[in-house]
Formats: C-alpha cells, structure tokens, sequence
C-alpha cells in the first residue's frame, strides 16, 4: 500500500498543515509517494519542510518513500536551483525529470538549501551569506545598514537551534520574494527546519512538571519562544529567540514555529496570522520562519 | 600593565573556520577557555578583548566569551576584563548577554575618553563611573561632594561599581580601570 501526500500548488507555511496531515499517524505505516506535480510554487519553508519529512521517514526505518517531481518546468528549474533536488534525491526515490542547473543562480536565493548539523555548518552559513545579505536588505529592502548584522546573528540563532536541541541535522534556506497578496511588499524570509526532537521532547524533563497538564507542543513552544527557556540548565541558554524576538521588533519582522502539533508565532500588525495554533496534523520537530519586510516607503 | 588579546586571531587558532565571525556555542567556549588560559598566563591586571578583527558575534558566542569570563572570574582576584575595538552590533549583543546575567563591562572607546558601559548600568551608575574616570581615584565623601549626593547613595554605587568590577576598589579608594 502507498499512502499519498500532495504537495499543495502553492506550498508555504499556510499550507504546511494540508502537507502535513496527508502523512496520518506518524510514521506512516504504508510507503509514502510526496506528489509534487500540481506544485507551481513553494517557498523556503515548503521546500525544506518537505526534506524534514524525507528525512523523517528515514530515521523512521520506513521504506524510501517516492517522489513525483512537479509537471511544470518552470517549477521544477526553480526547485533544482534552490539545491532542492540535490537533497531530496538522498531521501526519496525521484519519479520525473530532473532539471541540472547550477544552484543559487537566482538573484532572489540568498542562501539556497543547506543542511546544518553541527556548529561548523553554522559559521559555513553566516560566512557565507553576509556580503549578499548586506546588499539586499539594503538595496532591495530598504533596511539600513546595521541590521544586516542583525539579520546574520538572527541566522546564527536560528540555524543553532538545530545543532543544540534537535538531535539530528536539518536544513535552512534565505530567499528573497515578493508578497504582493499578504503584504505588497518584498520579504526575506529565513527557513529553518529539521525532523528531530521537535521542542516538547526537548523541554519536556525540565519543563513539563511546571505546566502540568497544560503541558504539550503550544506549551513547549510558549516556554521557548516567550519566556527564554531552555532544555538546559545554564542560566545563559534560551538567549538565541530572545536576540531574534528583538531583532525582528525593530525591523517589524516575523517569527513563526511550527513544532508537533502547534504553532507559535509573533504577529506584526500587518500579518493577519494566529498567534497560537493548535491541534494542527503532527509533524516530526520544528519548522522555524523569519520574516523581515522591506520597510514602507524603503527599497520594492 | 594590560594584556591585549586579538580575539579575531584567537578565532583563527582555536576554530578551523576561514570566517571572521565568532559564532556558536562551542565556538565561543573554545575562545573563552583559550582567553582564560592566557588570562591565568599573565601578571597583567587588565585584559583587553580586542573585537577589532571580528565579523560578526551572535547571542551565543557573546554569552559564551564575555559573560561566562565574568561569572567564572574568582570575585576576590584583583583581575578586570574590558573591551576594545566593539562595534555597535557587537555591543549590542554583549550588552544583550550582560543585561541577562545582570553583569556589566567596560569599552574603551579611545585614549583618555570615557569609555562605555554596557550591561546591567543604571544612569546612575554611569554617572558615577564617569566622576571616577575623570576625577581618578576617590572615596565616597569625595564622590558625595561632586555630585551633591548623600555618603550612602555615593558609596552604594561605588560598591555596586566594583562588585560589577567596572572600579578598582582598595581600601575603601575606588580607582578607575587603566585605559
């Protein structure tokens, strides 16, 4: 038996969860078959959200699960560019015609799909990405010069929290897109997922008997986002979404994390996403996206 | 005498990385404990952190480099850390860690000016941090009568100075961090 999970025509973080819930119970007995051939569009989010489920399933023991890739050329030349298919080609069994392009000859990849499983890929990422990131946020974005910094140690952060609380490598990827319908205006986004602990099994020994039966994904992610707490004991831990948090007040940013079951976001007033959702189809550990808008009246 | 230790070459000896930034965790404990050694190494009073060759410092590194080097400095040792050569996003990390652990430092910002604090600092203590620097080495009766304070509020900032190590203290004189 295979079980389907459609990639959604246009794949982001608004439409994670439909991705999600086609996996049912998790892990999935049956094989999987990921059908991405009605995608036209996914961003950063969507693309490496559906590595962490390849990855998932491996770490699973399931069977390679299957991979249709999308009908559309145009979809599958962007796919290759962001290195998608690079990764995905270790994880599943491609069923379709893939593209050889070079990665990262887009002008709005900035950094294209890496993985990140130690504290050297880390210092690979930020290196890597700060001369073009100095660029684009201030020609494209309109932000002034000091918060490319900001935006390489909000990077650093997010990238880190793999390292240290997932258990297992994952990926990130920056891109910079227009969102003509949420926003009318450019946005660097920043991805960040793996498939590993997820925050509930990373907090739970220190921080389930504290909330008591409140306890569970939303819990866990309100632990770690709003109150700086860590799964460790050190009082200088849980710093990392803290410097996040106030880059992106400045900047008028936004942070959404997608962990288990829930997902906990810090909302600008120009996005109309909930700042809490819960009960959401399972998805193994965390799913992290940074938002930083061009700034009104600044650079389109 | 001060010891000045470049931390951008530190980087270079302690990480295989062809970047300049100090970022992570282990990073960050891997240039602390090199800094400590050094620190342990030197009869010098006063240790400089140069940033002068460092990229960029993220949350991390900076908790793991300037505030564990405070809260692991032996609070009876007559040893100060400052810093030099911090640009502003470097400071704003530090002054982010700092203000966490409730700690403080000292940058020197150039040859006799004043230099800035970071961390945990009331204006007050500011205020009474930059009498020190300009005036030199003071008592609180001396402090109280420049900036037209009671001896108390004087000598609990004083105290409070020194207790963050931003003053050298020295029977019952507070003395300014050599620059």
């Amino acid at each position: 038996m295979t079980r389907i999970a459609e990639v959604p025509a246009s794949f982001d973080d608004r439409t994670f969860d439909q991705f999600a819930q086609a996996f049912g119970a998790w892990p999935p007995d049956e094989r999987m078959l990921v059908d991405a051939r009605a995608a036209q569009w996914a961003s950063p989010y969507g693309l490496i959200g559906l590595l962490s489920a390849g990855q998932a399933l491996r770490e699973a023991h399931r069977e390679k699960p299957l991979f249709t890739v999308p009908a559309s050329d145009d979809v599958r030349r962007y796919w290759a560019r962001t290195g998608f298919f690079r990764h995905a080609a270790e994880l599943f069994e491609i069923h379709g015609k893939v593209p050889r392009v070079p990665t990262s000859e887009d002008s709005d990849q900035l950094l294209d799909i890496t993985p990140v499983g130690a504290s050297e890929d880390v210092h690979q990422v930020v290196g890597r990405i700060q001369e073009r990131a100095a660029r684009m946020l201030s020609h494209e974005l309109g932000l002034e010069a000091k918060a490319t910094m900001g935006f390489a140690m909000a990077l650093s952060e997010a990238c880190q929290n793999i390292v240290e609380h997932a258990g297992t490598s994952g990926w990130v990827a920056v891109h910079v897109y227009n969102w003509r319908k949420r926003l009318g205006r450019r946005v660097i986004v920043i991805a960040v997922s793996d498939a590993g602990l997820g925050f509930r099994r990373s907090l739970e020994a220190t921080q389930a008997k504290r909330f008591g039966d409140r306890w569970g994904d939303a819990a866990a992610l309100e632990a770690a986002l709003i109150q700086g707490v860590s799964r460790f004991r050190d009082p200088g831990r849980g710093q990392g979404l803290a410097g996040i948090k106030r880059y992106l007040s400045r900047w008028d940013g936004k942070i959404s994390i997608r962990s288990g079951t829930a997902r906990l976001s810090i909302v600008p007033k120009w996005d109309d996403d909930l700042p809490l959702a819960e009960h959401l189809p399972f998805f193994p550990g965390a799913q992290v996206q940074v938002v930083i808008p061009a700034q009104e009246g600044g650079a389109r | 005498m001060i010891q000045t230790i470049p931390l951008g070459r530190v980087l270079q000896e302690t990480v295989a990385t062809p970047y300049r930034d100090l970022v992570t965790r282990p990073t960050g404990a891997a240039v602390r404990s090199w800094i400590q050694k050094a620190i342990a190494g030197s009869a010098a009073p006063t240790t400089l952190l140069d940033f002068t060759d460092v990229g960029l410092l993220d949350f991390s590194c900076a908790d793991e480099i300037v505030a564990k080097l405070l809260l692991d400095t032996d609070p009876g040792a007559d040893h100060y850390v400052m810093l030099l050569g911090a640009r502003e996003d470097h400071a704003e990390a530090i002054d982010h860690v700092l203000n966490h652990h409730a700690l403080a430092i000292a940058v020197v910002t150039g040859p006799g000016e004043l230099p800035r604090l970071l961390g945990r600092v009331t204006p007050e203590l500011e205020r009474v941090f930059g009498c020190v620097f300009r005036l030199g080495p003071g008592d609180a009766g001396s402090i109280a009568d420049m900036l037209g304070w009671t001896l108390e509020r004087a000598a609990d900032a004083l105290l409070t100075l020194a207790l963050l190590r931003l003053l050298r203290a020295e029977a019952g004189t507070f003395h300014p961090l050599p620059t």
